[in-house]
């Protein structure tokens, strides 16, 4: 399961890399966007998959073997780095939006007004 | 309760400035908070010379289980130019940044950014770090596209997505080292990391990408684009603030981050970390030497002047941390105050372009006075806070053996005063140009308390030169701390 979602990480990865380095503005925030939820996918796999546990400890158990309860910390990271990420995104599209309306494009090249010359 | 406060002065702000709808009370609690927070920053100073770090279990939980905040000398000292500067750019934004703005929340997006850089400077924890981190970024991101102009938007879709890339760096790199060494507080991590010295191999995907998430917010060198491209578009009291606070809060990250766990592998990110501030400090200088704006070319030097530290942090002795962390504080006042300075040149002139410009010291010798210090305090001229800096990181990179990258520091302090010069004469000395001398509405109204920031900033330059000895002596105590990990990861875990 790991190398499964591990190589679909990778072309989460890959895609957003390719959607990035795009011209046009919309498709460049795309590329952030699943730039971010593959590496939410990284946090969680690195806090290891175990299938059907579930992070508690039993009632009166002295000592739980770890490869039968799930790590629960991934998961409230990814949840905060979910908010985080829905926060922005919101953000920048209303960003990208008042973008266009002031200018009228959707062109990257069109920014460079403000670049070093 | 003591570090909490810090978090909770601006959080007060926050939820009242939603309340309250007139910007002119908006503007008064604003100060009012201010000063309350640089209050309490200036009396953690005693208390942290008396118990050396302080540390607060969020909720009770103890270390390596719940969020801990950590003060130790470097980040008070931090904390406490934070809280000094951030004071007078209220100041200064209340008659600087115009009422729409005002009343459209900027002061509540500056304590925005205020709480994030406390939060940062005071993070025990790798994941607060990042959740700080965003709390500054977001707020950072609405204050360079309020307001809405043509070149603001431009600058804040670059600045925005080149800092969503480093936080998603940073954050796959928590998660990997997580992955690795099942925690995520920075004392458990390091002293993990000890317990894992002979295969730290394993641990350098994550360190990598950690470290790249940070160089990108402190601007080093192949990852400085963003910063020139949108530092002069916001309003100057906003840049002013970005300025001084934002990338510091990368390089203070780094410095945490090297002395606690990179040091493990000093071979291979010693040299890393050299060449990169190396670069920095050349590249930005040279680039910056090629620049016709007033707010571009302090923009360039604040990648220079990073650099500094940088090479500072590369040299790793206790000198040179002791270096670092006089420099960083030294720029930190310094390259406020410049663009202080440009801020009322814009206000008179409504243009920074200093081909346009001209006579500006017979207009105000005294806002003149003011560049004067605060410019060649940067270029690092004796009496003045920069040429300790300066001074001492170059003493401690000849005492170290690294007398190429003391030398190459020198010739990039030639430089500095070029571009310092450049902007004297054109914006302050020579005669305005008649043909370009557009026209510009005189502002008629009072700029006395932007002048009173201004004025402050100044003074604590020239004193940080004059008491240059017991300031550093107060750095050489927090490098101590910095040099020895065991006593952080103590304080934290409490004594093993």
């Amino acid at each position: 399961m790991e190398y499964i979602i591990a190589i679909f990480i990778g072309l989460l990865y890959a895609c957003g890399v390719y959607l990035v380095l795009r011209r046009s503005i919309v498709k460049v925030i795309l590329g952030v966007f699943v730039l971010s939820n593959a590496t939410n996918l990284i946090i969680f796999l690195s806090g290891g998959i175990t299938r059907g546990g579930a992070a508690f400890i039993p009632e009166g158990a002295e000592t739980v073997d770890p490869a039968t309860i799930s790590d629960p910390l991934p998961q409230a990271l990814i949840l905060t780095a979910i908010v985080i990420s829905l926060g922005i995104s919101a953000y920048i599209l209303a960003l990208k939006y008042r973008y266009f309306d002031v200018t009228g494009t959707h062109d990257l090249d069109q920014l460079k007004n403000t670049d070093q010359r | 309760m003591i570090l909490f406060a810090l978090l909770l002065i601006p959080f007060t702000y926050l939820m009242l400035a939603l309340l309250i709808k007139k910007a002119g009370i908006k503007k008064r609690l604003a100060i009012l908070f201010s000063t309350l927070n640089l209050l309490w920053a200036m009396a953690l100073v005693p208390i942290v010379q008396y118990r050396e770090i302080i540390v607060v279990q969020m909720g009770g939980w103890s270390a390596p289980f719940g969020i801990s905040l950590v003060a130790d000398r470097f980040s008070v000292l931090m904390l406490l130019v934070t809280a000094f500067i951030f004071f007078l750019i209220t100041v200064y934004a209340t008659q600087s940044v115009d009422k729409a703005r005002r009343k459209n929340g900027h002061f509540f997006f500056t304590f925005g950014i205020l709480m994030g850089v406390n939060g940062s400077f005071m993070a025990g924890d790798l994941f607060n770090l990042y959740v700080w981190f965003e709390v500054m970024l977001m707020s950072s991101f609405i204050l360079v596209s309020l307001g809405g102009e043509r070149k603001q938007l431009e600058g804040s879709i670059k600045y925005l997505i080149l800092n969503l890339i480093s936080s998603l760096f940073f954050v796959a790199g928590i998660g990997l080292l997580y992955g690795k060494l099942g925690s995520l507080n920075l004392a458990d991590l390091s002293q993990k990391m000890e317990l894992a010295r002979a295969n730290l191999a394993v641990l350098n995907p994550a360190l990598i990408l950690i470290f790249v998430g940070f160089s990108i917010k402190a601007a080093l060198f192949p990852f400085f684009f963003w910063l020139p491209a949108s530092y002069h578009t916001p309003p100057p009291a906003v840049s002013a603030l970005f300025a001084g606070l934002l990338t510091k809060v990368g390089i203070y990250s780094l410095i945490r981050f090297y002395t606690l766990f990179l040091y493990y592998d000093a071979g291979f990110w010693q040299q890393v970390v050299l060449w990169m501030g190396a670069l920095s400090m050349v590249i930005g200088v040279i680039a910056a030497s090629s620049q016709y704006d007033f707010r571009k070319i302090l923009s360039f030097h604040i990648i220079s002047q990073v650099g500094y530290v940088v090479i500072a942090l590369g040299f790793f002795t206790e000198a040179a941390l002791t270096a670092a962390i006089f420099f960083l504080v030294h720029n930190m006042l310094s390259k406020t105050n410049a663009f202080l300075v440009a801020g009322w040149v814009h206000r008179e002139k409504g243009t920074l372009n200093l081909k346009v410009l001209g006579d500006m010291f017979k207009k105000s010798p005294v806002w003149g006075i003011l560049f004067f210090i605060s410019a060649f305090s940067l270029a690092g001229l004796p009496p003045l806070s920069g040429f300790f800096g300066k001074y001492l990181v170059l003493q401690s990179g000849i005492e170290a053996g690294y007398t190429g990258m003391a030398m190459l520091a020198l010739f990039v302090g030639l430089f500095t005063l070029f571009s310092m010069v450049k902007i004297w004469l054109e914006v302050f000395w020579k005669k305005q140009p008649e043909d370009s001398a557009m026209e510009w509405p005189v502002n008629q109204k009072p700029a006395h308390w932007m002048l009173f920031s201004s004025l402050a900033l100044g003074a604590a330059i020239v004193a940080m030169g004059v008491w240059a000895a017991p300031i550093a002596e107060y750095c050489q105590a927090a490098a101590q701390d910095l040099l020895n990990p065991s006593k952080y990861i103590e304080y934290v875990l409490g004594p093993s």
